[in-house]
C-alpha cells in the first residue's frame, strides 16, 4: 500500500483533481437522493400518521387538485371497522412576506394530531401556525390570507417538515378560501386486515371518489415517480460525469507515467499487476472522495434544513442503506474509470523505451 | 543462455532495415554492436531482447523459439535484463524500492547495490543523485534477478566518458561472473572492454571482431 500512496503524492496536481471531481460526483449524489429522499418520506409520513386508507377524486395526478364532498366522510366514519375519518384540504397560498405556504383545512377530528405548544385549536376566523412558520413570521397575532385577516390561535409542533412550516385552519373556513369541500380524506382503522374490504365499499359510494389503502396510494402517487426518476437521472449523470472525470484524467496520468509502466513490462511485472496497481491508486482516492462528499453533504442537508428560506420542506436524510449504497456507487466509479486507462498501461510495450538512434 | 539469429529481416513499413542477419551469442559473453547510425543495431538488439518480432527469420534461445518459451513476461522477469539510454527510474520511488521492484529475491538487493558502490544512496530519489549513479541503479535493477543476460541500448548515451567507461567496467566485471551482455553503441571504446564485437553497416553484419 506504500507505493500507491508514493504515486499518488508524487503526481499530486492530478491527483488532487480526481480526488475533485469524483468528490462532487459521489455528493450530488448524496444530495440528490437524500433530499428527494427526504421529501418523499416527509410526505408519507404526514398521510401515513392517521389515515390507513386514503381518499381522493378519482384519476388525479395531485392531491392539490382534488375535490371530494366533504359530507361522505360521515357516511364512511359510520362503516363498520372504521376507527375514524378525517377531512382535509391541501391548499397553498401567500403569507406576506413568503411566496407560498401550505395551507391545511382539518375537520376538527384530526386536529388531536397537531401538537399544541401555546394558545388553542383554531375555532372559525383562526389560524393555528406551524412552531417554524411562526418564528418566521415574527410571532404574529394575526395573518391576512386572500385578503382575509385571520387570527392566530395557537402554535403547535410537528414532526413533519411540510406541516411545521404551515397554517392550519378549520375545514369550512379553508373550503371558502380554496372553494372546494375537501381535498382528501384520512381514514383510519381498527383492523389493518380489513381494509381491502372498506377500500371496496368506500369506493362504491360514488364513482367521484377513489379510496387506497396509504401504503399503494404512497406506492403509486405519480408526484413521488417523478420526484424519484429525477432524482435517479441526476443521480446516474453525476456518476456517468464522475467515470468521464477519471477516464480523462487517468489517461493523462498513464500518458505521463509511460516510462513507468514501460519499465515495468520490460522486468516482468504482469499486466494484472499494472492494472492491480492503477485501481489501488483510485481506490484510495475514490475512499477518501467518499468521506469527504459524505461529510460535505451532512453539513450542506444540515444548513438547507435549518434555512429559513426553505420552511423546514428540504428535510434529506442520509440513511444507512444511502450510504452503503453510495459507496458501492463510489468504488464501482472508480473501477470503472480507471479500467481503460490502466488496460492501456499494462500494454504499454517496453520498444517504446529503446531510444531509435536518429529517428 | 545461448541466443541464435538466423536469417534476420525486419521492415518497418516498406523500408527494408535488416538484410540477412545471423548472429551467435555465447552463454556469459560481453557482446558490442557498433556501427553507424541507422545501420540497424537498434533493431537487432530489439529483435534479440524479445521486444520486436523480426519480418523474417528466427531466434532461438537454448534452441527454443519464443513462442515455445511460454509465459513472455515469466521469461523475462527470469532470463532478461533491460539497461536503456534514458535510466527509466521511477521518480517517486527510491533507488532501493526501484531495485526491489524488480527484485524476485530481496536479501540480493544490499549486497549487489554494495558491488554497484551505490550502496549508501539507497534512499535517495533518482533526482538527488548523479546521471552516472542513476544508470548504476538502472543497471543493478536489471541485474537483481541474475538474468543470462542483460540488453542494453546506448546504456552510456547520456554519459561524460568517465561514467562512460566506469559503466563498460562494470559490464566486464559482471560478464566475467557469467552474465552475459550484449550491448548497442556508437561509442568505439566499448571495443576495449567487450569479447565479440559486432559491428554493422546498411543491414548488415559487416566484420565480427573476437
Ligand atoms: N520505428 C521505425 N519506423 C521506421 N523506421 C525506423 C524505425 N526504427 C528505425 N527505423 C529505421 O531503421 C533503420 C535502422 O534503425 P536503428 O534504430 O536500428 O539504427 P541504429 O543503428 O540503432 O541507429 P543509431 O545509432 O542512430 O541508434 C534506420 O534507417 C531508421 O531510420
Ligand atoms: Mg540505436
Amino acid at each position: 500500500m506504500i507505493t500507491p500512496i508514493k504515486a499518488l503524492r508524487k503526481n499530486r496536481f492530478k491527483t488532487a483533481l480526481i480526488f475533485i471531481s469524483m468528490s462532487v460526483s459521489i455528493a450530488a449524489i448524496f444530495l440528490i437522493s437524500a433530499i428527494s429522499g427526504g421529501v418523499v418520506s416527509m410526505y408519507s409520513a404526514m398521510l401515513k400518521t392517521d389515515g390507513d386508507i386514503i381518499v381522493t377524486q378519482k384519476g388525479i395526478a395531485d392531491t392539490f387538485f382534488s375535490d371530494i364532498n366533504r359530507s361522505l366522510s360521515v357516511s364512511i366514519e359510520k362503516m363498520e371497522g372504521v376507527k375514524e375519518a378525517s377531512a382535509l384540504i391541501l391548499g397553498a397560498a401567500p403569507v406576506d412576506p413568503l411566496p407560498i405556504v401550505g395551507i391545511y383545512g382539518a375537520s376538527e377530528n384530526r386536529y388531536k394530531s397537531y401538537l399544541l405548544k401555546q394558545g388553542t385549536y383554531p375555532k372559525s376566523g383562526e389560524v393555528m401556525l406551524g412552531s417554524k412558520i411562526y418564528e418566521t413570521l415574527k410571532k404574529p397575532t394575526k395573518i391576512v390570507l386572500s385578503k382575509k385577516t385571520f387570527v392566530v390561535s395557537g402554535v403547535f409542533k410537528s414532526r413533519i417538515g411540510f406541516e411545521d412550516g404551515g397554517v392550519v385552519m378549520n375545514l369550512t373556513d379553508a373550503g371558502e378560501l380554496f372553494h372546494k369541500s375537501a381535498s382528501i380524506f384520512l381514514i383510519s382503522l381498527d383492523d389493518l386486515g380489513k381494509s381491502e374490504g372498506i377500500v371496496k365499499q368506500i369506493n362504491s359510494l360514488s364513482s367521484d371518489i377513489e379510496a387506497k389503502t396509504t401504503e399503494s396510494f404512497i406506492d403509486s402517487y405519480n408526484q413521488f415517480k417523478i420526484i424519484k426518476t429525477s432524482s435517479d437521472v441526476i443521480g446516474a449523470m453525476a456518476f456517468l460525469m464522475g467515470i468521464l472525470g477519471i477516464v480523462s484524467m487517468m489517461s493523462m496520468v498513464v500518458n505521463d507515467r509511460k516510462g513507468e509502466f514501460g519499465i515495468m513490462r520490460s522486468i516482468g511485472l504482469s499486466s494484472t499487476t499494472i492494472i492491480v496497481k492503477l485501481l489501488s491508486e483510485t481506490l484510495i482516492i475514490a475512499i477518501l472522495a467518499y468521506a469527504v462528499a459524505l461529510g460535505a453533504s451532512l453539513g450542506i442537508l444540515e444548513m438547507i434544513e435549518h434555512a429559513d428560506k426553505f420552511q423546514g420542506y428540504i428535510n434529506g436524510e442520509i440513511t444507512a442503506a444511502l450510504m452503503i449504497k453510495v459507496f458501492i456507487v463510489s468504488v464501482t466509479m472508480a473501477l470503472f474509470g480507471t479500467l481503460l486507462p490502466a488496460v492501456y498501461a499494462s500494454r504499454i510495450d517496453p520498444m517504446s523505451l529503446i531510444q531509435r538512434g536518429g529517428a | 543462455m545461448k541466443i541464435e539469429a538466423r536469417g534476420l529481416e525486419h521492415f518497418y513499413g516498406h523500408e527494408k532495415v535488416l538484410n540477412g542477419v545471423d548472429i551467435e551469442i555465447l552463454p556469459g559473453s560481453f557482446t558490442a554492436i557498433i556501427g553507424e547510425s541507422g545501420s540497424g543495431k537498434t533493431t537487432v538488439l530489439s529483435i534479440l531482447s524479445t521486444l520486436l518480432q523480426p519480418s523474417l527469420g528466427s531466434v532461438r534461445y537454448d534452441g527454443k523459439l519464443l513462442n515455445e518459451l511460454g509465459n513472455i513476461d515469466h521469461f523475462r522477469q527470469h532470463n532478461i535484463g533491460f539497461v536503456f539510454q534514458f535510466h527509466y527510474l521511477i521518480s517517486y520511488l527510491t533507488l532501493r524500492e526501484n531495485i526491489a521492484l524488480a527484485a524476485l529475491d530481496a536479501t540480493l538487493i544490499d549486497p549487489l547495490m554494495g558491488s554497484l558502490g551505490i550502496e549508501r544512496l539507497g534512499k535517495r530519489y533518482s533526482d538527488e543523485v548523479s546521471g552516472g549513479e542513476r544508470q548504476r541503479a538502472a543497471i543493478a535493477r536489471a541485474l537483481i534477478n541474475h538474468p543470462s543476460v542483460v540488453f542494453a541500448d546506448e546504456p552510456t548515451g547520456n554519459l561524460d566518458s568517465k561514467n562512460a567507461l566506469g559503466v563498460y567496467e562494470l559490464f566486464r566485471e559482471f560478464s566475467r561472473a557469467g552474465t552475459g551482455f550484449v550491448v548497442a553503441s556508437h561509442d568505439k571504446k566499448i571495443a576495449d572492454y567487450a569479447d565479440v564485437i559486432i559491428e554493422m553497416e546498411d543491414g548488415i553484419v559487416k566484420q565480427i571482431h573476437k
